[in-house]
């Protein structure tokens, strides 16, 4: 929709200090893309157009195929596919090429639907291993980014050591991601993990895939960890996690995190609606990644 | 459901909203009251940054209201958070949620009030919400090009251009051709001059008690 940049407002610190060592004139306008969503768009549709799109309908309302999941279940199905919310950063044109390369190599490579929480064995071309292959199990603590540089981070314990190993799931040395158990857990990021004894975060390697039966829904496993002693990495009194035990941490800690809280946060309408994609793009985004999974899955495999 | 007004991809800081140092939450208590009235009288006045913020937050909250209805437990403690009198989430359900319901342009209208001297450099502006109760603030534009004024303006205005193009021809343009051009656009001049002067004869003008029309 409308997008409104005044020439007074300051830019994001990151890309005003490259400005700034580039040596490039601080102003806030973007020049990388001159031609803005939606007029491309516009003339897609326009009648004076000769490569009118005339099929093109994002409101349309979903086929049978297309409803194996909706557009909300999408999001969490296929977060490697909504683009970053963030204004300078989204291109209409770059986001479809994107999507193109991604499912181009999905035909290639299986990559299977998992969350944070997840156990999964991934095994990569390395050259200095023996065997010029490596494969790494570990339980999944967070994943990000956005298309092509979508990346999740496996958690393990070995010989008492934790190793966390992070991997750009669309990386062309990966040469295998295998769940063995598919759930969820009650947080989204599971870094307290790391003040967690080890119990918590040890997966064996040789452990073999539990079986998910088919069209059932994801288990939430609602396990309650019980972190180590202190000194810990994150004030996690602060974090409302949903996956520890009581901290029992004294008094005053709790008293400073109700200080600092926003309560007011989760009502905040316009902040969370800047943070996401608009629901009305995202059912375009939708309706592009299923003609082109459909058009590639049609493709002689190269 | 897209937001269908220009919001700025920043929130404003509003950092003087409520009295200093009052940071997010006094932006946020100020918007609150400035949503509360909104949704109260329909129209408010208030500084033109601060009313472009409670826009963005009036439209979303009528948004999900209309997309969730009042049985939707996290929408009605939206309304619940934003709207402090509380006889107001009836309002906004039974009487703005059936009012918007099938519009597709936004719901408010944002107008800059003018910055009489001597004034400030903070300009005032209305907020209102659509399809309310008072006069519009904006008169609504006539149209014009049908008084006999804008007529004989358009014809003379022919004249002109044609006495231009046609001067090497001797022949000069008149109140004919130009009255040509407009039977032929489909342009009908009403014979008002008839009218008038028959009409004059009929009165009887006394020039001393005569008053102006």
């Amino acid at each position: 929709m409308c997008l409104v940049s005044k020439s007074k407002m300051a830019l994001p610190t990151r890309l005003a200090a490259k400005c700034v060592a580039k040596n490039i004139s601080i102003n806030p306008v973007r020049h990388t893309n001159l031609v803005t969503g939606w007029l491309l768009e516009k003339h897609r549709k326009s009648k004076l157009n000769k490569q009118r799109v005339t099929t093109d309908d994002p409101l349309a309302p979903l086929s049978d195929q297309q409803k194996e999941f909706s557009v909300n279940e999408y999001k969490f199905v296929y977060p490697d596919f909504l683009p970053d919310p963030v204004w300078y950063r989204r291109d209409t044109i770059r986001e479809k090429l994107e999507r193109r390369d991604m499912l181009r190599r999905r035909k290639v490579l299986n990559i299977p639907e998992f969350y944070v929480g997840s156990i999964m064995s991934v095994a990569v071309s390395d050259a200095k291993a023996p065997g010029k292959h490596n494969r790494f199990v570990g339980i999944c603590i967070n994943r990000g980014g956005h298309g092509l540089r979508h990346y999740f981070t496996l958690r393990n314990v070995i010989d008492g050591i934790g190793v966390e190993v992070s991997y750009d799931m669309y990386n062309p040395t990966l040469k295998a991601i295998e769940v063995l158990k598919l759930e969820k857990r009650l947080d989204e990021e599971l870094f307290y993990l790391r003040d967690a004894p080890a119990e918590y975060s040890t997966v064996p390697f040789d452990m073999d895939p539990v079986p998910r039966p088919l069209g059932a829904s994801v288990f939430i496993n609602t396990i309650k960890v019980k972190l180590g002693p202190r000194p810990w990495h994150c004030r996690w009194e602060r974090e409302n996690l949903k996956g520890v035990q009581d901290l029992g941490l004294p008094q005053r800690f709790y008293d400073r995190a109700a200080l600092l809280e926003q309560p007011w946060e989760k009502y905040d309408i316009m902040k969370r609606y800047r943070e996401q994609i608009d629901e009305d793009d995202l059912q375009g985004i939708y309706q592009d990644f299923l003609k082109q999974r459909a058009s590639i899955s049609q493709m002689k495999q190269s | 459901m897209a937001l269908r007004i220009r919001y700025r991809m920043r929130h404003r800081n509003m950092s003087k909203a409520m009295g200093p140092c009052g940071g997010p939450l006094g932006r946020i208590t100020r918007l609150r009251k400035l949503v509360t009235g909104v949704v109260r009288f329909e129209r408010i006045e208030s500084v033109f940054g601060w009313t472009d913020e409670t826009r963005g937050y009036v439209e979303r909250m009528i948004q999900e209201a209309i997309k969730h209805g009042d049985r939707h437990g996290p929408t009605m403690e939206l309304a619940d958070f934003w709207l402090l009198e509380k006889d107001l989430i009836h309002k906004l359900f039974k009487v703005l949620v059936p009012r918007y319901q099938n519009y597709t342009t936004a719901f408010t209208s944002q107008y800059m009030l003018p910055n009489k001297y001597p004034g400030g450099k903070i300009s005032m502006a209305v907020l209102e919400l659509k399809g309310n109760c008072y006069p519009p603030i904006k008169a609504k534009e006539r149209d014009t090009s049908q008084l006999l004024t804008n007529i004989l303006l358009d014809v003379a205005r022919q004249d002109y251009v044609l006495q231009k193009l046609q001067i090497n021809n001797s022949t000069r343009p008149s109140m004919e051709s130009a009255s040509c051009w407009h039977s032929q656009n489909n342009v009908i001049i009403p014979n008002y001059v008839d009218e008038i002067t028959t009409h004059i004869n009929t009165l009887s003008i006394d020039p001393k008690t005569s008053t102006e029309v």
